[in-house]
C-alpha cells in the first residue's frame, strides 16, 4: 500500500538561554513509500531538529506548518500517537532505560503499535531471527534497554526495532555515526532488509556519504539554515563529497564541518 | 596505671569542641545514643539532635512523652491465604505480659520514641515459630482511628526454622509500635513489614532484630502511605556467619514524610549484610529520609557489608534526604561499601519510550516498575510482589487525576 508523508512549510523553534530561537524555517518535503531520501547538510543546519520535531520531542515547539501522513497531521499528535500512525525515528543517541528489559520494551511497543499483543510463538521467532541477522548476542534481549550497550550495539538495537515495528516512514538520524565499517554494513543491511519487507519510505539524515554506499538514496537534499535548499539525484551526494557544504552556507558564516 | 606511666603514654583526651583532634576517641558517630527502656535516658527530640535532624519533630511530638494508649488497634495472625495458624503447625500467636520473656529481650530501645512506646504499651503480643512454614504467616495490624495507641510485638523463630512473616499495617492510625525479632541458629527467615495507612495516619516505630549464628534474615520494609511514618531498624548478630539482607521500598505523596533508618551492627566475624532501599517521590513537599548506618566492630573480622539508597523524583517539589554512614573499626574486612542517589524522572527516557508507540502513562509505569522491579522480586513472596506492583501501577495511574494536575501546575 502506498503512503505519503508531506511536510508543508514547517517552522519550529527551541527555547534557549538567549531566548527563543527559530531552527526550522519553512521545511517542505514529500516522501512516498519505497523512496529513500538522503538529507545532508552542515552541522547546526537543523537536520536533527527536523527529525525530532517530526517525532514529537517536547523540546521543539512547532510554530506553523503541517506534517501529513496520509493526510493526518502528525504535529497534532503525541509522540506515541505518531509512532502508532507509522512514524519511526532511529535516534543518533538512543536513550538508556534502566530496569526495563529489551524484551519487555519491544513487546510493549509492538502491542501498542499494532493495537494487540503479538502471538507469542511468532513474536519470539521474529525477535530471535532479527537479532541473529543483526548479529546481536541473544543475551541482549534480557538486558535493560540500551543500558551499557556500545555505540554500535545501540544502533543495531534501533534497527532491530525498525524491523519489528514495521513503520510506514523511518527517519534515520545519523545512524552511521560512531560505527566502524563492519558495524555500518550490518546496520545498513538491516535497514535494507526491513525496507524490502515493508516498503517504507526513508528520510536518512547524515553528514557523510559513507552510508549512502550501503543504503542507496533515490533523492538527495541539501539542508542548510533550517530549510531544504537543493534537491537532486544520487549524483548530488558525490558533488557534496567533492565540494563540501560551504557554498550552501549564508555569506560570512563559518561551517563547523569545514572547520572540523 | 601509675602517674609515671600515664605521662609516658600520654593518651590524648578528647576535646568535645573539636573531636577531630583525636579521632580515635570520638564516640561512635553512627551510634552514639544510649540503649535504654527509660524515656528519660533520651533528650526530647529536636532537629538539633543528629538522629532527628531530617524529621519534622513538631508533627510527631505526641510520640515523645509517655501516654495512655487507646488500645483500639486491631491485631490478628493467620496464614497469608486466610487459614488459621496453630501450635500444632508450629506457630503460636498470643497476648503476653510486657514483663514476660521474650518481650524486651532482643535489644533495648535506641531512641526516645521507642522508649516512650515501650513505657506506654499495655498490649504485647508474641509470635513464636518453632517449625518450618511453607506458607507465609500474616499479622494484620489495623488502625482504629487517630487516637494515640501503642503496641508491642515480639517474634521468635527457632533454630533451623524456615519461615516467612508478613506484617500488614492498614487503616487509619496514630501508632507507636515496637517490633522485636530474634532468629535462631541457622534459621532462614523473612520479615516483611508493609505500611499502607490512610493519608492522615502517623506511625512511629522501631524494629529490633537479632540474627542468629549462621542464620539468614531478609528484612523488608514497604511503606506506601501515611502522613508521617518513621521507622528505625536496629540489628545485631548472635554469632559468626550471619547473613542479613535488608530491603526497603517507599512511595511518598505530596506533603508526606516517610523516614527509614537502618542501623546494622557487625559484632561477630564472617557476617554479611546488604541494605538496599529505593523510593519514589511524587509531588510538592513529598519528603523521604533514609539514613543507613553500618558499624563494623573490632570483633567482626571478614565482614562483608554494603548499603544502597536510590530515590526517583517523579514530579518537581519533592525532597529526598539520603545519608549513608559507615564506621569501620576493623581493618580486616571483605568489603564495606555504600551508594546513594537522588534522580529525576528522565524526560528523555519518556520520549524514547513514547516514540516507540508507548503512551506516557504506560511509559511511566514501565520506568517505575523497572526501578522497583528487581527489589520487589527479591522480597520473594509472590502475593506481596503482585500486590506491590498493583499498588505502584495505581499510584502512577493516579498521576492523571485532577488532584495531581493541580500539584503539577503549582510547580
Amino acid at each position: 500500500m502506498q503512503h505519503t508523508l508531506e511536510i508543508k512549510d514547517l517552522h519550529a523553534a527551541v527555547e534557549t538561554k538567549e531566548g527563543r530561537k527559530e531552527i526550522l524555517k519553512g521545511v517542505n518535503l514529500t516522501v512516498h513509500s519505497g523512496e529513500t531520501h538522503a538529507i545532508m547538510g552542515p552541522n547546526g543546519s537543523g537536520k536533527s531538529t527536523l527529525a525530532y520535531t517530526l517525532a514529537g520531542h517536547p523540546k521543539y515547539e512547532v510554530e506553523s506548518g503541517q506534517a501529513l501522513l496520509d493526510g493526518q497531521d502528525l504535529l497534532k499528535m503525541t509522540a506515541d500517537e505518531r509512532a502508532k500512525a507509522g512514524l519511526f525515528l532511529a535516534m543518533q543517541y538512543p536513550v538508556e532505560v534502566p530496569g526495563v528489559s529489551m524484551t519487555n520494551f519491544l513487546r510493549t511497543a509492538k502491542t501498542e503499535v499494532e493495537g494487540k499483543a503479538p502471538a507469542i510463538r511468532s513474536w519470539v521467532k521474529d525477535l530471535q531471527g532479527s537479532m541473529k541477522k543483526l548479529r546481536m548476542d541473544p543475551k541482549f534481549a534480557q538486558r535493560s534497554v540500551n543500558e551499557g550497550f556500545s555505540g554500535g550495539e545501540k544502533k543495531r538495537a534501533e534497527v532491530l526495532q525498525l524491523e519489528l515495528l514495521k513503520p510506514k516512514f523511518a527517519i534515520l538520524d545519523e545512524t552511521d555515526s560512531g560505527l566502524d565499517v563492519d558495524a555500518l554494513r550490518v546496520v545498513s543491511e538491516g535497514v535494507n532488509r526491513a525496507k524490502e519487507d515493508n516498503d517504507f519510505g526513508i528520510l536518512m539524515v547524515t553528514h557523510y556519504t559513507r552510508i549512502l554506499r550501503y543504503i542507496k538514496p533515490d533523492i538527495v537534499h541539501v539542508f542548510a539554515d533550517g530549510r531544504f535548499i537543493k534537491t537532486g539525484g544520487p549524483e548530488l551526494a558525490d558533488e557534496l563529497e567533492e565540494t563540501g557544504y560551504d557554498q550552501y552556507l549564508p555569506e560570512g558564516s563559518d561551517s563547523e564541518s569545514a572547520l572540523a | 596505671m601509675s602517674n609515671a606511666t600515664s605521662q609516658e603514654v600520654s593518651m590524648p583526651v578528647a576535646d568535645p569542641n573539636d573531636p577531630y583532634k583525636a579521632p580515635a576517641l570520638m564516640p561512635s558517630s553512627a551510634d552514639k545514643e544510649p540503649r535504654s527502656f527509660s524515656p528519660d535516658a533520651f533528650a526530647v527530640p529536636t532537629r538539633k539532635i543528629d538522629d532527628w535532624r531530617y524529621t519534622p519533630v513538631e508533627r510527631i511530638s505526641e510520640f515523645f512523652d509517655v501516654f495512655t494508649p487507646s488500645n483500639a488497634t486491631e491485631i490478628s495472625a493467620s496464614y497469608i491465604d486466610g487459614s488459621a495458624v496453630s501450635e500444632s503447625s508450629g506457630v503460636s500467636f498470643r497476648s503476653i505480659e510486657k514483663t514476660q520473656a521474650p518481650a524486651g529481650t532482643v535489644l533495648k530501645p535506641s531512641d526516645r520514641a521507642s522508649a516512650v512506646q515501650w513505657a506506654s504499651t499495655d498490649r504485647t503480643y508474641a509470635l513464636e515459630i518453632t517449625k518450618d512454614q511453607s506458607i507465609p504467616v500474616l499479622v494484620n495490624i489495623t488502625g482504629a482511628g487517630l487516637a494515640l495507641d501503642a503496641l508491642h510485638l515480639v517474634i521468635v523463630a527457632g533454630e533451623n526454622v524456615h519461615a516467612d512473616i508478613v506484617l500488614e499495617h492498614s487503616g487509619q492510625a496514630r501508632l507507636a509500635e515496637g517490633v522485636e525479632l530474634s532468629t535462631g541458629k541457622h534459621s532462614e527467615v523473612s520479615l516483611t513489614s508493609i505500611q499502607e495507612w490512610t493519608n492522615d495516619s502517623k506511625h512511629v516505630g522501631s524494629h529490633r532484630l537479632h540474627v542468629g549464628e549462621g542464620a539468614h534474615l531478609r528484612h523488608s520494609v514497604v511503606t506506601l502511605s501515611g502522613d508521617v511514618v518513621r521507622l528505625r531498624m536496629d540489628q545485631d548478630f548472635g554469632g559468626p556467619e550471619g547473613d542479613l539482607n535488608m530491603l526497603g521500598i517507599y512511595f511518598v505523596d505530596p506533603g508526606q514524610h516517610i523516614e527509614h533508618r537502618t542501623m546494622v551492627v557487625h559484632n561477630y566475624p564472617e557476617c554479611k549484610s546488604r541494605v538496599v532501599y529505593k523510593g519514589a517521590l511524587d509531588g510538592k513537599d513529598a519528603h523521604s529520609t533514609w539514613v543507613g548506618n553500618a558499624l563494623i566492630q573490632p570483633s567482626a573480622p571478614n565482614t562483608d557489608s554494603y548499603e544502597l539508597n536510590r530515590n526517583l523524583v517523579l514530579t518537581p517539589g519533592a525532597i529526598a534526604d539520603s545519608e549513608p554512614n559507615l564506621e569501620i573499626e576493623n581493618g580486616n574486612i571483605v568489603g564495606a561499601g555504600h551508594a546513594s542517589s537522588v534522580g529525576r524522572f528522565d524526560d528523555e527516557e519518556l520520549f524514547y519510550l513514547q516514540s516507540r508507540g508507548i503512551p506516557e502513562i504506560e511509559a511511566r509505569k514501565l520506568v517505575v516498575r523497572g526501578f522497583f522491579g528487581e527489589l520487589v522480586d527479591q522480597i520473594g513472596i509472590a502475593e506481596i510482589s503482585k500486590h506491590l506492583m498493583g499498588v505502584i501501577d495505581r499510584r502512577l495511574a493516579r498521576g492523571e487525576s485532577d488532584e495531581m494536575k493541580h500539584v503539577l501546575e503549582e510547580n
